[in-house]
This record gives structure tokens, sequence and C-alpha cells, in this order.
């Protein structure tokens, strides 16, 4: 084979890869802190690409730009949703408390893609930047690659010592390991809850506008994408950003040879297959030894 | 209500639905077949669910799985009879198939794995060719609404009345005692295993008929309308809307909900998945126990049966009618042959976690009918021993030979079965069942081979008022385990164990935190265990005292070493002993 068409292809995969493992990023914190399956995860990316394609195409502004303005607006968003809809719901019994989480993150779900639908129409949108292609070896890379792989690279490393370095990632940290623990030791849980539900979902909002410069978006996409982040995670560890990121790239890799060397419609096997193939194999979670 | 009322009740609701295509409109009978297909599947996902406590999320995939075998069938001329079986088959085959893994799994890694299911499904529909890929399978045409309504009718009766039939056997019991606590479920004698893969199999061939019929009803269907992940959430949102294990949970949820969404078509030109998706939030917001556990549903004398527990549905606890416990006693059951074989052996056992060697090397014998002290620090190994003899760790090396025979390879419930008994040092009952449930669950499971009369349900729950009785719990039988006090739970723990009809009780650490009364009390049972129904007894406990008064022997443990096995009065002298556990500086006497 062609060496150029390999790394042609390897590109794509790698991109598509970093963009899933940004989406699986805030879904670790979330779920590694609070223990909450969050069924609208994904469909955040899909609203915030919606919405990003949507302010592209009235201003055009730069996607950075877009990034400001999105992630503070997010950001509130998880904010409130956590605080307001399911903190509440941690007073009540186990029990009482998934299901309760359940239900309010699918009527999210529905919610949030129903009302992008009916702004902007069902239809699948993008930023359509014309960028300037270069060519290496044979291999083309447009500018908007280029900026993006160098974008989630930069975002990945800066998050990545953000959560080792700072109070507020300690006590992610440290509230993902132990609950009581943290909350005996003075974390304030239900604020670290809140605060990360802001953070994981002000990451969606940079992953959204990358990805939407990349691929087209619709407001129905989300929960095929929350599948692919929840196989991240597994993959990669709870909470593991590094873990998440290697999983990423891999699950993107694998889906963009796939489509390549068998079948475009195979492709999205590949992430159920993962997963299903590494829980089996590992019941306790990847990369987590059996509780003694 | 009594429950004939119910049955009456049903039966004229099945009545009037039967009667609506001959009076009603086509619309209307087409919005009803959906909501009796609904029904069908929030109450069949509520087995697992409400039941068992797994979330399943790939319960719509059986249902597409059925859809795709019947109307494929269909299509080439099968049969409508063996079209309509091989949609039950074909999920119940998928669903044998998948739960050996799936089950492995528990909790938030369950969901998540059945969370993958439904795409790969989607996914496989799409693509292969047999299934018509993203064209779907079209049916000859042919009006079959209201075939398709009565037989819907009739598969909702067999879902209510398997539903109702569920709570009150065996099976339903090892379905709750599996939500409350797996591990203490199999140390009761609940073949865990079996009972999953039976459920998931039943709730799997119910859902593949529900699709079966809505293909029929359709003639046509595609990947999406049968697998969609979307769609696939709503009767799970019924189901937990209504009240997740709730009798009419599923059926409260899935009237409301459906009517709410066909209210919304007809009135709403936009933004109705919104205001479903609002109307979901909302109650998952403030009523997560589902609307008929709310407060205000509870309070109002006509909606408060709606919302009873299933506990609630039994009768009243009658007083016991006979003293002491319905179990063998030692005198009418002949010696066995092999009379001089120790009840218990551990031969060189040894229980590591990574490099912390918990039980190192220890051998000692039992004779049926001792008492024996375990004694030691903490740390020293004796909760982990007991958990080798219980099986719920496999010990890394040695032998336990249990009268006679090899517990090796043994489940947990195997070793209950046995004849093996056990408490826990932070009692396990299972929270949300009553306290005379909890011990009918080991009365439940015990079977004509074990040794000892298989009794049914209804007998269980009698014998189990005995054993309560005996402990002092009484008055207590028909409230829910989680509201017992820690005394009241230990006593529980103590009943739900002989219940097992054990022939060696394991005690772990019962005496603490009693008064000197109740201890004395206690010291009384175990003696009259082994005094009147021949049960050896191994305690462990740190108060001498209460072993001092009952014990035959004690062996004690340090840092996972056996160190001494002997009469107490001896054990207490010596040197190791004195130096690691006691303390250098007692007294010439037992301390007490």
């Amino acid at each position: 084979m062609d060496a150029a068409i390999f790394f042609q292809i390897a590109l794509g995969g790698l991109l598509l890869g970093g963009l899933y493992a940004l989406v699986a990023f805030g879904l670790s914190l979330i779920y590694g802190v609070a223990r909450i399956l969050n069924f609208a995860h994904g469909t955040l990316l899909a609203v915030g690409g919606v919405a990003a394609s949507g302010i592209f195409a009235a201003t055009g502004w730069s996607p950075l730009v877009i990034i400001a303005l999105l992630v503070p607006v997010f950001a509130a968003f998880g904010y409130v949703f956590y605080d307001r809809l399911l903190q509440p719901l941690t007073r009540r019994t186990h029990f009482e408390y998934t299901v309760g989480s359940v239900l309010v993150t699918v009527g999210a779900l529905l919610i949030l893609s129903d009302i992008a639908a009916w702004i902007a129409g069902p239809a699948p949108t993008n930023i359509p930047i014309d960028f300037h292609a270069i060519e290496i070896g044979g291999v083309i890379v447009s500018t908007s690659q280029a900026w993006i792989l160098g974008g989630i690279v930069a975002f990945t490393v800066a998050l990545h010592h953000y959560i080792r370095r700072s109070w507020f990632g300690r006590a992610m940290r440290a509230v993902t390991q132990d609950h009581a623990g943290a909350t005996i030791c003075g974390v304030r849980a239900d604020r670290v809850h809140a605060l990360t539900f802001a953070f994981g979902s002000g990451i969606v909002a940079v992953a959204a506008v990358l990805y939407t410069m990349l691929y087209p978006v619709d407001p129905y996409m989300g929960f095929s994408l929350t599948v692919k982040a929840f196989t991240i995670i597994i993959l990669g560890g709870i909470g593991n950003l590094m873990g998440a990121l290697i999983a990423g790239i891999f699950l993107g890799l694998a889906e963009s040879f796939t489509s390549f060397f068998w079948a475009t419609q195979w492709a999205p096997a590949i992430s159920i297959i993962l997963l299903l193939v590494i829980l089996i194999l590992f019941p306790q979670g990847f990369g987590r030894r059996k509780a003694a | 209500m009594t429950n004939i009322r119910y049955w009456l009740a049903g039966g004229l609701a099945l009545a009037c639905l039967a009667a609506v295509p001959t009076v009603g409109s086509a619309y209307i009978t087409t919005f009803l077949f959906t909501l009796l297909i609904s029904y069908v599947l929030a109450q069949s996902w509520d087995w697992i669910g409400g039941e068992m406590g797994y979330i399943n999320l790939a319960h719509f995939a059986f249902y597409g799985i059925g859809a795709y075998a019947f109307c494929l069938g269909l299509r080439d001329g099968v049969p409508i009879a063996l079209c309509f079986a091989a949609a039950a088959t074909a999920p119940a085959i998928v669903a044998l198939v998948v739960s050996l893994p799936l089950f492995r799994l528990r909790g938030d890694y369950f969901a998540f794995a059945t969370l993958a299911i439904l795409p790969l499904t989607e996914l496989l529909a799409f693509n292969f060719e047999f299934t018509g890929g993203a064209d779907g399978v079209v049916l000859p045409p042919d009006y079959v609404l209201f075939d398709a309504y009565y037989l819907a009718i009739g598969l909702v009766a067999v879902t209510a009345v398997t539903g109702i039939w569920l709570v009150r056997t065996r099976f339903g019991y090892a379905l709750k005692a599996i939500r409350n606590d797996e591990e203490a479920a199999e140390i009761v004698g609940v073949r865990i295993f079996p009972v999953k893969a039976k459920v998931l199999i039943l709730s799997a061939a119910f859902a593949g008929v529900a699709g079966a019929l809505q293909g029929w009803q359709l003639s046509y269907i595609d990947p999406t309308t049968v697998f969609g992940l979307d769609v696939a959430l709503i009767p799970i949102a019924m189901a937990l809307l209504g009240g997740s294990g709730l009798i009419l949970g599923p059926v409260v949820g899935v009237i409301i909900l459906s009517s709410f969404n066909q209210l919304l078509i007809i009135g709403l030109p936009i933004l109705q998945t919104a205001i479903f998706g609002l109307l979901l939030l909302l109650i998952g917001r403030f009523m997560p126990g589902g609307l008929l556990r709310s407060q205000a549903v509870r309070d109002s004398r006509w909606t408060r049966f709606l919302g009873r527990e299933h506990h609630e549905h039994l009768a009243e606890a009658d007083a016991p009618d006979r003293p002491g416990l319905p179990l063998p006693r030692a005198a009418d059951v002949p010696d066995t042959e092999n009379a001089g074989t120790p009840i218990l052996e551990c031969r060189n056992l040894t229980m590591a976690f990574g490099g912390n060697v918990a039980v190192d090397d220890v051998s000692f014998s039992i004779a049926p009918g001792e008492i024996v002290g375990l004694i030691g620090t903490n740390g020293s190994g004796k909760t982990t021993l007991f958990n080798c003899v219980s099986k719920v760790f496999e010990p890394r090396s040695g032998e336990i030979l249990f009268a006679g025979r090899s517990l090796r390879g043994l489940r947990r419930d195997g070793a209950s079965r046995a004849g093996i008994g056990r408490t826990y040092q932070i009692p396990r009952p299972f929270s949300d069942l009553t306290v005379r449930e909890n011990i009918a669950i080991p009365l439940m499971n015990r079977e004509a081979e074990d040794g000892g009369e298989s009794v049914g349900r209804r007998e269980a729950l009698a014998l189990a008022a005995q054993f309560a009785a005996y402990v002092g719990l009484s008055n207590r039988l028909s409230d829910r385990a989680d509201s017992l006090n820690l005394q009241q739970k230990k006593a529980l723990e103590l009943a739900r164990a002989l219940a097992c009809r054990p022939r060696l009780l394991l005690v772990d650490e019962v005496a603490s935190g009693l008064t000197p009364t109740e201890i004395a009390a206690f010291v009384a049972h175990i003696r009259e265990l082994r005094d009147t129904y021949g049960i050896t007894v191994i305690w462990v406990e740190h108060i001498f005292s209460a072993l001092a008064q009952v014990v035959d022997r004690v062996i004690v443990l340090e840092q996972g070493e056996l160190i001494a096995d002997g009469p107490l009065d001896d054990v207490v002298r010596d040197e190791r002993v004195l130096r690691t556990y006691l303390g250098s500086a007692a007294p010439e006497t037992p301390p007490c």
C-alpha cells in the first residue's frame, strides 16, 4: 500500500480520535466524581456544534471567538444543571438517586436535541472554513486540520496539568477516589460535583467547535457519541485523561482504518465491540485490580 | 382492597379494552395498541430493573430482534404462529448467549455494556443483507390492526399475570435478594447466575413478542424504528416514572406517558419531544422513586393502594404456634456412619491478597457439636478465615473439608446448601425486605436433595415467624430490615443464618454492644443450638466473658498464623497469646 495513503488515513483517525477523547474527558470527570451516567453528555456536543455553526454562518467570527463565547455558557449550564436538578437527588436513597439521575439526564437529552432541531433545523451543519492545504510528503493536510490537531494536544496537556496540579484538580481526584474520605478532609463535595459538571461541560464546548470544523453535526447525533465516550472512559480508566486520550485515538484510528480497508458501514461497530470485549475481559473495569 | 378485587378490576379493564375496536375508531384503537405494547415493554424491563436492580439498557434490542424474526418469517411465507414462536425464541436465545458475559458485570458496568448492545444490533440490521439493510422489511399489505390489537390484549394479560406471579414466587424473592446484596443472597443459598439468566431470557421473550406485534401492525420495520436509541429509553422511563418495582408502577407510567405524548402530538405543533423530556426530567427531579411512591399518592386514601410495596400485599403476620425452631433436633438425627469425622477441618489453609498474607498455613479441626471461640487482634485473619470457609474467597492454597468433603470448587450457595451458615460482622440484611421475608428466603431456597424437605413460599413465610420469635423479633415481622437498629439487625442475621439449616454456624462478633443480660441470652441461644439442634458453632468474639460462658475451646490467630488451640483457661496463660493479644500484664485469672 502507498505510504502516503496510510498516513492520510492515520491523520484522519488521529483527528477523529482526538475529538472523541475531548468528549470523553468531560464525561470521565463527571462520572468519576458524581457516579452519574450522564446520557445527555454527547448531546451537549451536538447542540454546541449546531450553535457554533449557526454563529459562524451568521457572523463569520473566528472559531476561537466562538469557543470563548460558548465555554462560559456551557460551564454555567453544567453548574446549574447539576446544582438544581441532580444535587437534590443525593439526599435520596441510592436507588432513587440512580433512577432519578437516569430520568433527569434522559429528559435533558430529549429537550436539548429537540430545541436545537427546532431552532436550527434537523439537517447536518458544519463550520465551512476554507484553509489552504499543504502537502507533506504526499500527505495532504489542511491548515485547519493542523490547527485542530495542535489544539487538541495543547488542550489535553493543559487539562492534564491543571488536574494534576491545581487545588480543584486535587479535590476532584480526591472525591473520585473516596467520596466520604474527601468530605472528611474538608472538601466540599457538593461544590466539587457542580464545578466538575461545569468543567466537563466547558470542555465539551471546546470539543464541539473543533468537531464542527471537521465534520458535520446534527442535533440527534449526541447519543451515539455518548456511547463512544463511555467506551473511551472504560478503556482509558475512569478519571484518567491520558488514558482517555490514548483510548480515543486508538478508537479513531481503528474506525478510520476499518472504513478504508473493510467497509465504511462497519466502522461504528468497532467502538461497541471494543467496549463489550473489554468489559467482559475486565469485569471490574480496565486497569483496576479486583477489590481485595 | 382485597386480591379478588384486584383481579376483577384487571379483568374489567381488559374487557373494556377488548370492546374498543367495535365501538371506537381505528385511531383510538391504534393509540391503545401502542399503549399495550409499551406496557409489555415497560413491565418486562422492570423484572430486571425494578425486581433485580440491574439497569438493562439493551431491552429494546430484544424487541427489535423479535420484530425482525417475525417480519422476516412472515415475508417469506412462514405460518404466522411459527413467526410468533420465532419472535419469542430468537430474543430468548440471544439473551441466553449474552447473559453469561453480561452478568459478570455489576452496577454501572452492566449498564455500560447493555448500552453498547443496542447500537450494535441496529448496525447489524443495517449492514446485513438478509435484514434488508436500511430499507427494512415490508410485509405484504393486509389490514391486521384488530387482530394485532386482540393479540396485544392477550399478551398484556399474560405479562401482568407473569408479573404478579413473579413477585410472589421463590424466583421473585431470589431477584429481590440479588437486588439488595448479591453476596448475602449467595450466602443464604440463592444460585444467582441461573436466576439472572432466567429473568433476562423471560424479559427478552416478552419484549420480542411485543416487537413482533408492533411490526405486524405497522407492516413495515427498519433498523431505526425498532432499534433507535432515543425511543429505546422511553419504556424504561415509563417504568421508572410510574414506580419501578411496584406491581402497578409500569401500568401507571405507561398510561400517563403515552397519553401525555398523544396529547402533545395532537395539541402542539412543535417541541413535542422537548416537553416530553421536560416531564421525565421533572419526575426524576421531584419523584425519583416514581409517581406512585410520591407523598401525594401515598397520603390520599383514594390512591394509596396504587403505591403499595409488594410486602404490603402480604397477609398480616401471625404468631408462631410452636415454640422453638423448625429445625431437626439432634436427638432425632441418627448418628451418621462416619461419626468420627470432624465437621470442619482446615489443612494448611492460606489466603493472601496480593502480598498481604491474611491467613497463613492454618490447620485445625473441629468435632461435631463443639462450640469453638476464634479470637485474635483486629486484622489477625479471623473474618478472612470465615470468608474462606463460606466460600466468599477461594483460598490460595490448602484444603477445607466439611464433614469429610472438600469444599474446593464449591460456590457460596453450595457451601450454604452443604450446611454452612454465617453472620457478618457488619450485618448485611436484605434492606428493603421485611424481617419475615429476610428469613424466608433461605427457607425457600432449600431443595429436597439438600436434605430436609423443600418448602413453598407461603410455608416459608410462616416458618420464618418461628425463627424471628427465637431471636426476639416477633414484633418486627412486617417491618423492613433497614428500619431495625444494629442489634436487631444482628439478631435478624442470626435468624437468617439459622434458616439455612446449618450444621456449622459461623458467628462473627455479635456480642459487641450488647448489655450483659443480652449477652447471657445470646450465650444461652448458642448453647441451645448445640444441645438441642446439634449445630456446631465457631464464634469470633472479642468479649471474653461471653466466650468463657460457653466455648469448649478457643483458637487464636495472630497475623494470619494459628498460635494457640485449646481450652480457654490454658490459652489465656499461653505466653504468645499474652504477649500479642491479651497484653503481657494480664492477671492470673482470665480477664472478664
